[in-house]
């Protein structure tokens, strides 16, 4: 059973089309890992999963329901099931690290404050910055920073989350590291996941299935080892950084 | 921007109401800016009661009207609309960069991805606050624009602050101040409209928030001036 599923999407932007007649399920439990080329529509495939883009043709359905038909209400108790981490973050800069993590617990359930500050704490030890509870975002690494964006896409234990390139601009080790406790967590929560990144180490390491959006579409290239011979020849390329071939490297 | 306006008002009376973040705005808006605008309302009164007395004088050779004649103007318009301009530059702008900011570092995808409605976290409790505060600052405005005129006309002018208020008494009525409470808090609502829209609609980058907090002031500065014109005239059939 498709936990998200996608059915003849496209999406444009003004005049310029960025992705064409997509078509994708994603099985409850699955680790789906989206690759390809910066500015092919990554972002945008992973937004329009998580209901922040509406296509203008097709239909998104995240546990058979479809985005577009849900009530306000409706929306909200999908929206429980979802932790989404972006790309930049997107912490709250006024909140302590602490507080970021608290906010969508104080906001969408009924706990109690003591029981909401021992769940942040939690999730703050989970991802192994206790020490940072009361900094906020702008006073911690981007390796921390990440990791918090984590914590807070964790706190409602989603069964979907979205990571859009979770090791974007961190180091080897961290990004590693980073990958480890994102599938460490999806052990313990069981959910289902739908990653964007560039790195090919990091979609091995990741993924049960593998995607790449490229030309407007998504060409789903199987697992791990599928991708690494896969005929396509821009998947080829892509997977292997080749300078020569298909697809043309954007300055 | 009706949109806004319309999910706004809806906002007002849809659950949760945010009090913590509307005492929070209050205060921005009330006590942070209440210095500034005394300060600079201050100078507006003196310069109108030296001017008025100025021309007075030079036309009909009496400037003994000018406390009555200053006292209407400061609570029919003065009070009201410096600090409205002055408050569209300092909440207004600090709204636009603050929600433009949310906006470019996907800050407010990240409260849609919560559940959380913008408009009913942001924009509401900063509606209501520029509504309340506007009225607020607007009433202290004018005291403190009648009290400096006040200071001035017995300086300058040599008049008494019983002659001045005997004066005042002559010209002003009570209608005066509920006409200018009514503009602060129109003016006050404005503010946090036209900054939110922009600061929503704000592009990639530094200078996209620039220029969101540029066009919130000179859009809601017009507005202001405008939304007074049509109040101005409207309570004109009032008296």
């Amino acid at each position: 059973m498709s936990i998200i599923s996608l059915q003849d999407v496209t999406v444009n932007f003004e005049d310029h089309t960025v992705l064409k007649s997509i078509q994708l399920e994603i099985p409850a439990g699955e680790s789906f890992v989206i690759v390809g080329p910066s500015g092919q529509g990554k972002t945008t495939l992973l937004k329009v999963m998580a209901g922040l883009v509406t296509p203008q043709n097709g239909k998104v359905f995240v546990e058979q329901k479809e985005w577009i038909t849900l009530s306000r209400k409706e929306r909200l108790s999908v929206l429980k099931k979802v932790g989404i981490l972006f790309q930049k973050n997107a912490l709250f800069d006024s909140l302590t690290c602490v507080q970021n993590i608290s906010f969508p617990l104080r906001e969408t359930t009924e706990l109690s404050d003591w029981e909401i500050t021992k769940k942040a704490e939690y999730f703050l030890d989970a991802v192994g910055i206790p020490h940072a509870r009361d900094l906020y975002p702008d006073e911690i690494s981007g390796g921390m920073q990440k990791r918090l964006g984590i914590a807070r896409a964790l706190a409602l234990d989603p069964e979907i989350i979205f990571y859009d390139d979770p090791t974007a601009g961190l180091d080897p080790i961290t990004s590693r590291k980073i990958i480890e406790l994102i599938l460490k967590l999806k052990r313990e929560k069981g959910s289902t996941i739908v990653a964007i990144t560039n790195d090919m180490n990091r979609a091995f390491q990741m993924a049960d299935r593998i995607g790449m959006v490229v030309d407007q579409e998504l060409v789903i290239t199987g697992n791990p080892e599928q991708t690494k011979n896969h005929a396509d020849p821009r998947v080829h390329q892509f997977v292997r950084g080749l300078l020569q071939g298909p697809l043309t490297a954007t300055p | 921007m009706i949109a806004l306006i319309a999910e706004t008002l809806t906002g007002l009376f849809t659950p949760p109401f945010r009090r913590k973040e509307f005492f929070q705005q209050l205060y921005f808006v009330g006590n942070k800016s209440l210095v500034i605008v005394v300060f600079c309302v201050c100078f507006a009164a003196v310069v109108t009661i030296l001017e008025s007395s100025f021309h007075m004088k030079m036309v009909i050779q009496n400037d003994s009207m000018v406390p009555g004649f200053a006292a209407l103007l400061i609570l029919r318009e003065l009070g009201a609309i410096v600090s409205a301009l002055l408050l569209s530059s300092r909440v207004g702008a600090g709204y636009a960069s603050e929600v433009g900011s949310m906006q470019i570092t996907e800050q407010i995808d990240a409260l849609k991805m919560l559940g959380i409605d913008p408009v009913n976290y942001l924009v509401v409790p900063r509606f209501l606050a520029c509504v309340l505060g506007g009225m607020m600052i607007t009433i202290v405005a004018n005291m403190a624009c009648i009290f400096s005129a006040m200071a001035v006309s017995q300086l300058y002018l040599g008049y008494t602050p019983s002659m001045f208020l005997t004066s005042m008494q002559r010209f002003v009525d009570f209608k005066d101040l509920i006409f200018a409470m009514i503009k602060g808090a129109c003016f006050g609502g404005v503010i946090p409209l036209v900054a939110c829209y922009f600061g929503f609609r704000c592009q990639q980058g530094a200078e996209g928030v620039g220029r969101a907090t540029t066009n919130t002031v000179v859009v809601s500065s017009i507005a202001i001036i405008v939304i007074d014109f049509i109040l101005s005239y409207t309570f004109s059939y009032l008296y």
